[in-house]
This record gives structure tokens, sequence and C-alpha cells, in this order.
């Protein structure tokens, strides 16, 4: 009983081995997920707080949680598969990019370089998971009124939110007017950003049935380690060889 | 072409211009998203036009290779003409193509950082590869009419015929056989170039894991092959228009016939043997083409108007230009919808079960109906270039050049 029941949250735990992970030679951690769709409860919540953390505009999504009905009336049921980027270790993406613009990093996260990315949407089209989505400019408040000296409207909206500039991959990208990452191809990216000053990513922070857990997939001492050896482990699309690293958890 | 007929062409391909400048400049001021386009169907109108324009350098193509490297003398005298119409189909493409990209204005990347294993990066390789060798055949091959119209006085803007014939004021029987070595020589290198051309044009779409439709290895083929009817069928109605010569056009359109149903077999066994794997998404892929909302796109536009009844006239006129004309003007009119039943269909599947109702914006849909803005912009690059190649047909000796080359050839 006492081995079924949590000794703590694992958020806790996921916290430590990332502190942990820090402390090795980046050459050596090798990021992983694993996605437990039985505690998954289809809240969102992880896909809310991507957004937010990212400051993703209108159309643009990291991780979406996917609604799947099973069984014949009246023997129905319904599962909820969270899906970021898979960040494959053998990724189609990368390999249609033609300017070298997306990559594999060492820690096994697939990232791009805004400022190299021209557009094409080849890698769109090359992910069999459509984990990638296009920044076409777009902005919530773009209908919103605006009556400068009378109405507190558009401009202050847009303020509160989405002209802040984003902090992927630890820069900050204020252009929302034609400039990067307007144009580009954009994807989850495990927030590089978070990890780099010891916080977990956004998904798996807003987790509220902790179904999400990050870690270093070669620390042996991990959680995320352990959940990869379940035998409930599976990855989507296995038949499609592009290994990912993302897994889930029947 | 006599002259009402040329002025009437001009004034179309103006107008054109004129309307699609409006789209234009709505999509430079308001960039991206003023597209239809959406995360799940990336690629749309543009990227088919692009392939469209792909398949119209194909006959020109070959054309230059039957002549100048098989030495066929009977298409000699449109070798010029097919030469100058790969430059401007080619630039068309590339227009278009560039202003499908989000940030057109880093293009250059490609060079600086190619990513070797993209089929986009060989395909913009090989398509540059094409245009600056079909740049020097055209310029080669009239080269000796640009020398003659510097000197003549009754040319008008002779100067930028002088500065085209750079300094040259005469033209000898060594500068003749020397440029029929270089255009032989240029002709014979466009023939690896252009295969691996319109391959890689075919294998973009063909590498692609997980896409139903393109991912056969038949897509090259048929690539090419379907490049060959729509572009053999450009060249019909080019010669026709402007330099009848019903001997070329009829045997012309005995090999489009012929091409045109190895296009239909091939494009039969693509269906016969995706239908036979019955997988799920593949066959919804197919349904969406056949039985979608837009199947009279693929029965009656691409089928029936643009390969059933061509084939039709082609066999049963086979010995009136004319009719002959009018069967390639349907087949090149009608190539577009056979390129969206490619294009569209294949991305109009999601990849993963419950995505449609994941989270919701219209760009995050699988439907997608090109907007005003694209057809408008669309109008202005294929306007841009009927006005280039019927201008470049006045200004440029297309039509002149190539008389008598028979016996150079």
């Amino acid at each position: 009983m006492a081995r079924d029941l949590p000794q703590e949250d694992p958020l806790i735990r996921m916290q430590r081995d990332l502190k942990r992970a820090l402390k090795k030679n980046p050459r050596d951690i090798k990021w992983g997920m694993v996605i437990d769709i039985a505690k998954c409860i289809g809240c969102h919540a992880c896909t809310v707080g991507c957004v937010a953390e990212n400051k993703l505009p209108p159309g643009v999504v990291y991780r979406v949680v996917l609604e799947e009905e099973t069984g014949r009336y009246p023997f129905v049921g319904r599962r909820f598969i969270p899906r970021p980027c898979l960040h494959c270790q053998n990724p189609p993406c990368t390999k249609a990019c033609p300017v070298t613009a997306t990559w594999k990093t060492e820690q096994g996260a697939v990232i791009v370089d805004y400022n190299k990315c021209i557009g094409c949407r080849y890698c769109l089209v090359a992910c069999p998971y459509a984990a990638r989505t296009s920044d076409f400019g777009e902005w919530y408040t773009a209908e919103t009124a605006e009556l400068p000296g009378k109405l507190y409207g558009q401009k202050a909206a847009a303020n509160g939110y989405e002209a802040h500039p984003a902090a992927e991959y630890g820069q900050k990208w204020p252009g929302r007017n034609g400039g990067s990452p307007v144009g580009n191809a954009r994807k989850c990216h495990f927030c590089l950003h978070r990890l780099k000053v010891g916080m977990l990513p956004a998904c798996a922070t807003s987790c509220i049935g902790r179904a999400t857990i990050f870690g270093d997939r070669t620390d042996s001492h991990s959680l995320v380690y352990e959940m990869i050896g379940s035998p409930r482990v599976y990855v989507l699309k296995e038949e499609l060889g592009t290994r990912p690293a993302v897994y889930y958890l029947k | 072409m006599n002259e009402k007929f040329f002025k009437t062409l001009l004034g179309v391909a103006i107008l054109g211009l004129i309307i699609g400048t409006v789209g234009l400049i709505n999509f430079l001021v308001y960039g991206k998203s003023t597209l239809a386009l959406g995360s799940y169907i990336p690629w749309g109108l543009w990227v088919a036009l692009y392939t469209f324009f792909l398949g119209l350098t194909a006959g020109a193509f070959l054309i230059t290779i039957l002549t100048y490297v098989f030495r066929i003398k009977i298409f000699s005298g449109i070798g010029p003409l097919s030469a100058f119409t790969v430059v401007v189909t080619i630039i068309c493409e590339m227009l278009i193509i560039t202003l499908d990209l989000g940030h057109p204005l880093r293009l250059y990347r490609i060079f600086i950082t190619p990513g070797f294993k993209s089929m986009i990066f060989w395909m913009v390789v090989f398509t540059t590869g094409m245009l600056v060798i079909y740049i020097l055949e055209t310029y080669y091959l009239l080269r000796e009419e640009i020398i003659e119209w510097s000197q003549d006085p009754g040319i008008k803007n002779r100067r930028i015929y002088q500065s085209l014939a750079l300094g040259r004021t005469a033209y000898t029987e060594e500068d003749r056989r020397q440029d029929h070595r270089r255009v032989r020589l240029l002709s014979l290198i466009s023939i690896p170039v252009g295969l691996f051309f319109y391959g890689s044009n075919g294998a973009v779409f063909a590498v692609l894991l997980n896409r139903p439709i393109w991912n056969s290895t038949l897509t090259p083929l048929l690539f090419i092959i379907s490049a060959l009817v729509s572009g053999g069928a450009l060249i019909v109605l080019l010669t026709f228009m402007f330099k009848r010569d019903d001997t070329v056009i009829h045997l012309l359109a005995h090999t489009i016939r012929f091409l045109l149903v190895v296009m239909l077999i091939l494009e039969f066994l693509h269906f016969f043997i995706s239908y036979q794997w019955d997988v799920v998404y593949i066959v919804a892929a197919l349904d969406l083409i056949l039985y979608g909302h837009y199947w009279w796109n693929f029965w009656f536009v691409h089928l029936i108007l643009g390969s059933l009844v061509p084939l039709y006239l082609m066999v049963r006129y086979h010995d009136n230009a004319r009719v002959l004309a009018w069967a390639c003007f349907l087949i090149v009119f009608t190539f577009i919808a056979f390129r969206l039943s490619f294009v569209i269909p294949d991305q109009a599947v999601y990849k993963l079960e419950g995505l449609d109702t994941s989270y919701f914006h219209e760009r995050l849909r699988t439907t997608y109906v090109p907007n005003l803005t694209e057809w408008l912009v669309s109008l202005w690059v294929i306007s841009l270039g009927l006005l280039a190649f019927l201008l470049g047909t006045r200004w440029l000796p297309v039509i002149q050049a190539g008389r008598g080359e028979e016996e150079h050839v």
C-alpha cells in the first residue's frame, strides 16, 4: 500500500531531478517526457499554460490535448492524449528544412532558429504529428475597439498580454509586426528558457493530474527514467520509425 | 499571330496585372494573415500554381533537347521560342514560391546555410540551374538576330540591342558554329539537370512520411510525365499562335496524346494501389479527391475537360491544327485543377485522431478554399508572365530566330 501511494508530489521529485540534471555535463543530458494518459483528465491546463508562457498568438499552439472516443454506445469511453512536439530522435522535420534552421540539440530537443527560418512550411508538412504551426502574424486584439483618449481599448489590451515579448530560446521576441517569429514555423521546445534557469516546462507544472513527467531520460534515478521503463509505455505512430522522446503510458 | 489578337492578349495581361496588383498590395501591406492557409494545410493555391508552372517548362525543355541534342530538324524552328518559354515560366515559378515564403528576403540562406538533406534545397538548386542554362541558351540562340538588330537603323531602342550584343557589330560564320556548339552543350547539360529538376520537385512531396497521396515512388514519375503533357501542350499552343507550322503541331500533338494516356494510366495505378492498401487515412484522402466537396474539380475539370475531351479531339481531328491547338489549350488551362487535386487533399486529412476538436482556430482546420487575395496574387503572377512573354516576342527576336536552322541542327 505504501508503495502505491505517492510519497511526495511528483513535481517536487521532478524539480529535484532537474537540479541534478543541470549539474551534469550538458552533453550527457537527454530530455524526455512521459505522459500518463490514465491520469489526464482533459482539462487543457497544459495547453493554456504553454500558450501563456510562450505568448502564443492566435492559431499557434504547441501542445494540444487530443480527445479520442472509444467503443460503441452504450459501452463508450473517452481518453485524452496531450500532444506536444514529440522531439523525435529521428525527426523528419529537421531533414526537411532547406536552410538548417531547425535541428536537434545535444540534449535531444528539436528547436527552431527564428532568425534563420525562411517560412517555407516544409517542416509543417513533414511532421507526421502535426506538431508544428505557422505564425501568420495575427493578434487576439485585432478586432478590439480603440478610441484614443476615450476608450481604454486595443492598445491597452494588447499591452496586457500579447505585446509582451516572448522569452523563447532565452531571447526577447518583441516583434509582432512582421519580424520573427511572425512568418516562422513554431513548435514546442521543452521550454528550454525555463530549463536554463532551473524551472520545469510550463506544461509539466500546470498539469493538475501530474500526468506529465519531465526530466533527463538518461538519469537512472529520475522519475522520467522510471516511467519510461513501465510496461505501459508506448509512443505515437511507432511504425514510422521517428523514435519520439515523448512517451505515453496506457 | 495577327496584330489584333496580340493586342487583345496584351490588354488581357495588363488588365490582369492591374486587378492582381490590388491583391498584391493587400498581401504586401498586411502580410501572411491575409491568406486562407493554416497550419494543417500550410501549402495551398500558390504551391499548386508553382507545380503548374513547373509543368509548363517541360514541353519546351523536351523541344530544345530533341532539337539540339538529338538533332531532330523538324522542331528547330521553334527552338528559340521554346527556350524563351522555359525562362519565363521558371521566373513565374520562382516568383510565386518566393511570395509564399514567410520570410522571402531570407531566401539567400538556402545557399549560405544549405540543408543538403532537404528536397527543397535540391529543388532550388536545380531550378536555379535550369534558369541559368536556359537564359544562356536563349541568349546564344538569339545572338545572331540581336547583333543584326543592333546594327539596323530601322529598329527602335537600338542601344538595348547594342548592349545585349556586348559590343559585337558583326556575326560571322565562325560565331554561328560556336553558338551552335554552346547551345548543344547547354542542351546536353540540361538533360540531367532537367530530369533532376522535375524529379526533385516530385521528390519534395514523395519523401514525406505519413502523406497518403504524395508518399509514393510513382510521384516523381507522375510529375515528369504530367509536366511533359502540360508543357508539350503549351508549346503546341504557342506554335499555333506565334509560328504556325502544322507539321510540328501534328507531331507534337501525337506525342502529347501518347503521354496523356500514359499519365492517365499512372494516375489510375496511383489510385488503385493506394485504395488496395485500405488504410483509413489513405482512403480518406483519396475519397476527398473523388467524392469530397470538390469532386467536380477532379471528375469534371481534370478528367473530362482536361483529359478525355482533349484526347478525343486529338484522336478525332488529328490532322486539324486548329482543333489540336484547342485541345492543348484545354490541357494547359485545366492543368491547375490536376495540381490542386494533388496538393490539397493530402493535407486535408487530420494526421491524428481528435486534432479537429483539440484547439479551435480557423488556421487549425483541414478545410481550405483559396481566398480573394490568393487568387488576385496568382492572377498578378500569371499576367506578369503573359506580359513578359508577349513583350519578349516583340522586343526579342524569339520568333525571328530559328529560321533556316535545320541545316545547322
